[in-house]
């Protein structure tokens, strides 16, 4: 598996993000330039699917702070499902899972979209 | 990059070898790493094995993993500000009570004190992105200190072995 990989897709207005491989210093501008290529699109519901994802360093946590607020000031939200146990750790060690909505699968991340829930906070 | 390997149990001999003269504890493992991102992925990797091979288990390995991969990060992004000409050391030493990792360069003193601490809903007001490293490392290993002498920054990490389940 190559060191980090990141797919994208549109479903209706919902665009997911499937990074596969691992998101630290050294990846992190490739995770940065999809999510900065949404933005530019006016694409402002992100789901980022964690599936393909082995672990997240806080190179990738800042990538997502730092587009957070523009994401939520234009009335969207970024999303995320499928994590795997160490992910998830991670997340919840720093406390973002207060901070971001987190499904079990991107189905559920989509639907929570088009039901019209709001960000975590 | 460069590798030494201590001698197969090797530390009861070295324990008492510094009974009889006061030498330096010697890590069980150290590596010269050039200081370069595309070397962190191979850090956290060999730090994984090195926790396992102490007693850790459960997702701990993984964990103490990241945190010396964000040590490292810190080395190459603040200390040596991104130069990739330079190297920094990772040196490794299960203590028995305790599993201990050091990274060690000669970059620019840093304090990581210095840092603001971690707040999480001013850090999405503020759109800032820095500092979660350290506050990572804090969370995940039982001590982390920083430390400046003979022009050398270590960051010395420890985790117990004797934390709850759950910690380990």
């Amino acid at each position: 598996m190559s060191e980090l990989s990141v797919e994208t897709r549109e479903v209706g207005d919902v665009t997911l993000l499937y990074p596969r491989g691992f998101i630290n210093a050294h990846t992190v501008r490739r995770f940065e330039s999809e999510i900065q290529k949404a933005l530019e699109q006016k694409h402002f519901k992100l789901v980022v699917n964690c599936e393909g994802l082995s672990y997240i360093a806080s190179a990738g946590l800042g990538a997502i702070m730092g587009a957070i607020e523009e994401i939520r000031g234009n009335g969207g939200d970024l999303r995320l499902a499928g994590l795997n146990e160490t992910v998830r750790n991670i997340f919840e060690i720093l406390g973002f899972h207060h901070l971001y909505r987190i499904f079990p699968s991107e189905v559920e991340a989509i639907r929570s979209f088009r039901d019209g829930e709001g960000a975590a906070s | 990059m460069s590798a030494a390997r201590g001698d197969a149990g090797g530390r009861k001999e070295r324990a008492a070898a510094t009974r009889r003269r006061p030498v330096a504890a010697r890590p069980d493992l150290s590596l010269v790493v050039p200081s370069e991102t595309s070397y962190l992925a191979l850090i956290k990797e060999l730090t994984k094995r090195m926790a396992e091979a102490a007693g850790f288990r459960e997702g701990t390995p993984d964990r103490v993993a990241l945190a010396v991969d964000e040590a490292a990060t810190n080395v190459i992004e603040h200390a040596y500000h991104g130069a990739a000409d330079r190297t920094f050391e990772v040196r490794y030493e299960d203590r028995g009570p305790e599993f201990q990792i050091e990274v060690v360069d000669t970059g620019a003193m840093v304090d990581p004190r210095a840092m603001p601490r971690v707040d999480l809903d001013r850090y999405v007001a503020e759109r800032r992105t820095g500092g979660l490293g350290v506050h990572l490392m804090e969370k995940i290993m039982d001590s982390v200190t920083f430390q400046r002498s003979a022009r050398r920054n270590v960051c010395r990490l420890v985790k117990r072995k004797d934390g709850t389940p759950e910690a380990r």
